[in-house]
């Protein structure tokens, strides 16, 4: 009889293994906290909330030299050799791979607006989209959201905790991590058997979204590194932000409003 | 006899307060729409320069009167220096400002040089304390829409203090971005004011 035993594919291991390497690491290297008579570093140092901004850093360090050697390459590569339509295409398949983790954030954050707007994008996109490569469903009223389960902490009162900037995944918090480790774990394609050509294509799917993610920022980071003093307290204050105004873009998102797609009340 | 001053004066009160709700509303009426108003000047303008035949550096030069006629330059300065701007002297602060101002029209000009075919819309303001936000979509070709707010301190003659791209805000990342580099450099202002000028150096 064939095991079909429920594992995670090496992709997650690798990537949880990762993250406990970053957990031993940070432990070795501590920011110096400011004494109680300076105030005002104090204050900036508790507003930083990075106490170990040390290790952070030497990882920066080494994403950066990575990214300027292998990613960067790769995706402006990406970019001149695959036309635009091609990526547009690539960028929605991969979104609609994500659809069921989407589906199951937008649960767990009791938005049934967001909720039902993923599950008719994803049974449209799959279908008339050929696979999610074409995002019809957009046209039809059901606009494309994002959210992860990070997002979903943060609304049941999960604090962030402090920076941390981890190898290969750039910044994050333990909040996030918990709220990766969580998509991941409700990821149908994580529990895909063994033996399957399926698992290939949990590779490339993995791949593919890196070299998208990276294609889609890049004058964005290119901008950051050229104009900022310190790239790397300038990258840690946007993503904060960016995190920020996301908890408070799906806490508000609640709107009474019927959708575009239904009868709308006259004005 | 006192009822009546009683009831006449409460009256004249009554009276009096109901005009000053009304002037208190169609001032913050005028504010809000004012700031709206000149948002739609100052985006026509920026639009236009960008989507202009002219190249980069005549855009440059194009920029730099209409940041200086709607930018309250020298307050975002101070707001990016944070606590340091009260140890700084006369003379870093005139320094610094001065070089502000050209970090900030060579950031701009940057970002916008890659923009083209750009068209935008004002989704509607709101007050935030002495502060009218503006909200605006902008869109370009091939590229999903940005939500961009303007923060338009309208105290006096409306000036845009700051800019808040998708929740991300320009002066509270430089903020950060200089607060990081004083402490890396012992809270030294003269080091921040010689790597600005690097910066000047090697972007202009």
């Amino acid at each position: 009889m064939r095991r079909t035993k429920l594992k995670p594919s090496p992709v997650h291991r690798i990537l949880a293994s990762a993250a406990m390497a970053t957990g031993a690491l940070a432990l070795a290297g501590c920011a110096t906290k400011p004494p109680a008579s300076d105030a005002d570093a104090l204050q900036d140092y508790q507003q930083t909330n990075d106490p170990l901004e040390p290790t952070n850093r030497f990882f920066y360090r080494v994403n950066d030299t990575l990214d300027r050697y292998t990613l960067k390459p790769i995706a402006q590569g990406y970019i001149i050799v695959v036309p635009t339509p091609v990526r547009t295409g690539v960028h929605n398949a991969l979104a609609n791979l994500s659809s069921p983790v989407l589906f199951a954030d937008d649960v767990s954050q009791a938005n049934p607006r967001h909720a039902g707007d993923t599950f008719m994008r994803f049974v449209i996109n799959s279908t008339a989209g050929a696979a999610g490569v074409f995002d019809v469903a957009k046209s039809l009223g059901y606009p494309p959201h994002d959210t992860n389960f990070g997002i979903t902490l943060a609304l049941w009162g999960v604090p962030a905790g402090p920076y941390l900037y981890l190898p290969f995944i750039g910044p994050s918090s333990p909040r996030a991590i918990v709220g990766r480790g969580a998509d991941t774990v409700l990821d149908p394609f994580t529990w895909v058997p063994r033996g399957y050509g399926l698992l290939t294509l949990n590779w490339a799917r993995y791949g593919l979204g890196i070299i998208d993610l990276r294609a889609s920022y890049m004058s964005d980071i290119d901008h950051v590194k050229a104009s900022a003093l310190d790239p790397y307290a300038t990258f840690r204050s946007l993503y904060r932000q960016n995190i920020n105004s996301q908890i408070e873009a799906a806490r508000h998102s609640q709107d009474a409003s019927p959708p575009s797609w239904s009868a709308q009340p006259a004005p | 006899m006192h009822t009546l001053i009683t009831r006449r004066t409460i009256l004249c009160l009554t009276a009096a307060a109901c005009a000053l709700a009304a002037t208190a509303r169609s001032s913050a009426f005028a504010q809000t729409s004012g700031a709206d108003g000149f948002i739609k000047t100052f985006s026509d303008d920026l639009v236009a320069i960008v989507n202009g035949p002219d190249p980069a550096a005549q855009k440059k030069a194009a920029l730099g009167p209409v940041i200086d006629r709607d930018v309250d330059v020298a307050a975002v300065a101070r707001f990016c220096l944070g606590r340091f701007w009260a140890d700084a002297s006369p003379a870093q602060r005139t320094e610094y400002v001065t070089l502000f101002h050209h970090v900030l029209l060579n950031n701009i000009s940057g970002h916008l040089g890659d923009y083209r075919g750009v068209s935008y819309t004002l989704t509607g303001d709101s007050a935030q304390g002495a502060n009218t936000l503006v909200g605006s979509t902008i869109t370009r070709p091939n590229q999903p829409p940005i939500n961009v707010q303007w923060v338009v301190d309208t105290t006096g003659t409306p000036k845009v203090v700051d800019v808040i791209a998708e929740g991300t805000s320009m002066r509270v990342t430089t903020r950060s971005d200089y607060a990081s580099y004083l402490s890396q450099h012992g809270d030294n202002i003269d080091a921040l004011i010689a790597a600005l000028h690097r910066q000047l150096d090697s972007t202009s």
